[in-house]
């Protein structure tokens, strides 16, 4: 079945990301001086002003930092509504945006914060795998 | 000991265009822009060829060439709904320099008729300059947020899983800001003759309330109506050849943490804090020493959170000052006295309404009510101002002080 939900413009720095993404990899740019990650991809380290920047495999896991569950909704993910939203904390530090799966819109005191998460990538095009993340069944 | 800048001007008048909120009649933001430049000028006896600085979210170019004038100061800066606070913040600096006497800051927007017939305008808020090619919205698009309500709903989670706050806490600064604007007879929301869904409310309805992004029901966010306003911001000198009083700028401070929200650090803070310690620090006063406050209030959390970072309330204690009572008509500590954003006006950027409620209540010149109705003039002699532009990125502060007479 097609994918009918917004699907990203790539960017022209970005590429490594989305390669990984179709090999099941989740990249993050890496600093090659200060060696820290960073998130959204920069041209330049956020941290120490380098442009020597490269990309890592990142573990893929993380925790819920915070969430949401949208209603009202416009555009494509209409028809998805309700649906949470989720702030993403990696294990490697950086803070993700997702739409969060393995949870129930209707019942948002039951999703925890803090609660461990791993991430899928969903194949929306040829050129386009989109990461989203699933709560960890305990 | 108050910094440099201290009192070197003031605000010497304050308008709004003539119509404001949900208009029958379409109108454009550039004619809100130019009915409230008028006025504005009308009441401060300032002539229009005499404004030597424009200050606006992006229209500046436009609007000299569209009012025939000549300025030697432009600034478009546009960081969201706090861009006006920023601007009092610049037109101080360029006036401190020598450079100006007079600026304007003005603004237009037509959040309710834009729907009927488009454009907002060169606004430029929400997403950053590099749009879709971005790469702060290239890694976000893809997740279904949408308005302002989709992402600022994650911050009140936060605070209420770091503070053990519920969303029935924050509604009592819906329910309180309203309790305000039905002393407003320009709040959209004054009363149900004016509004249907106008006239006083419980916390009960602003929680039984549409349900928008849990936690958050319509009634926890701002409307989007149609404003225009205009201040004009003078050197002493000037100040002191007009009729109008003076509110004079003791104190003035701008700061960012973030403008995605990818990178927004404690989902619980916003960069106000900042802004703050700046603004407190050029007054030589402190929280304290503040008689009222005029917060942003794009959200309930948004007003809550500010309250925290300007230091008037503890972290994670910042509902309380309206849950309390305080904030509230006859309260000790009086907030958003105009109704806010959430029941005066919000047309999409609200930093000017904050600045035009800020001069009346401490020019003494705030609404007295209708039909013997009691107003909500204050006594305060000193207000905090707070704008918070973006996704709580941007934030400006004001400390403003009344004239000795």
């Amino acid at each position: 079945m097609a994918y009918e939900l917004p699907i990203p413009t790539q960017g022209t720095h970005t590429r490594p990301f989305w390669e990984g993404t179709k090999a099941g990899k989740l990249m993050l740019p890496r600093c090659e001086d200060c060696n820290r990650t960073h998130w959204y991809p920069r041209y330049i380290c956020p941290h120490c002003q380098s442009m020597n920047l490269g990309w890592m495999e990142a573990s893929g896991e993380g925790f819920i930092h915070t969430y949401a569950v949208q209603h009202l909704v416009f555009g494509k993910w209409a028809k998805e509504a309700p649906y949470v939203t989720a702030y993403i904390d990696l294990k490697e530090g950086d803070r993700m945006l997702t739409v969060l799966r393995g949870v129930d819109p209707l019942s948002p005191e039951d999703i925890k914060i803090g609660a461990p998460v791993r991430v899928e990538f969903e194949v929306a095009s040829e050129d386009t795998h989109i990461p989203f993340w699933r709560v960890v069944e305990v | 000991m108050p910094g440099q800048l201290y009192k070197s001007a003031a605000i010497v008048g304050a308008a709004e265009a003539n119509n404001i909120g949900f208009l029958d009649e379409p109108v454009t933001a550039l004619q809100l822009h130019i009915e409230a430049i008028k006025n504005v000028c009308d009441q401060t006896g300032i002539p229009i060829n005499r404004i030597e600085g424009v200050f606006s979210t992006g229209w500046s170019p436009e609007l000299c060439e569209h009012l025939g004038i000549t300025p030697k100061y432009i600034d478009t800066t546009a960081v969201g709904g706090s861009s006006f606070e920023l601007h009092v913040h610049h037109a101080m600096a360029a006036i401190h320099a020598g450079i100006i006497d007079v600026a304007l800051i003005t603004h237009g927007e037509n959040g309710h008729s834009a729907r009927k017939i488009g454009g907002r305008g060169p606004s430029n808020y929400g997403m950053g300059g590099g749009g879709v090619t971005a790469p702060g919205t290239e890694m976000t698009m893809a997740y279904g947020l949408g308005g302002a309500p989709s992402n600022y709903a994650h911050t009140m989670v936060r605070h209420m899983h770091r503070y053990g706050t519920t969303s029935e806490d924050y509604a009592h600064i819906a329910k309180v800001s309203r309790d305000w604007a039905t002393l407003n007879p320009r709040a959209a929301m004054y009363s149900k003759e004016k509004h249907p869904f106008g006239g006083p409310i419980t916390v009960e309805q602003v929680q039984d309330s549409r349900l928008i992004a849990w936690p958050l029901t319509i009634l926890h966010c701002c409307m989007v109506a149609d404003h225009g306003g205009a201040v004009l911001v003078t050197s002493p000198k000037v100040a002191a050849s007009l009729n109008t009083k003076p509110v004079w700028i003791a104190g003035a401070g701008e700061s960012m943490a973030h403008w995605n929200m990818l990178e927004m650090d404690d989902f619980t803070a916003t960069s106000a804090a900042t802004s703050a310690q700046t603004a407190y620090s050029m007054a030589g006063m402190g929280p304290a020493d503040m008689e009222m406050a005029l917060v942003y209030d794009s959200f309930t959390i948004t007003a809550a959170i500010t309250a925290e970072m300007l230091g008037l309330a503890k972290r994670g204690e910042g509902h309380l000052l309206w849950k309390d009572g305080r904030a509230a008509p006859g309260g000790s500590f009086p907030i958003n006295t105009n109704g806010g954003g959430l029941s005066f006006n919000h047309s999409g950027m609200y930093g000017m309404p904050l600045l035009i409620e800020a001069y009346r209540q401490l020019s003494g010149t705030a609404e007295d009510g209708v039909n013997g109705d009691k107003g909500k003039q204050t006594s305060a002699r000193t207000c905090v101002v707070n704008g918070t532009g973006g996704t709580l990125s941007t934030t400006g502060t004001l400390v403003l002080v009344a004239d000795d007479d």
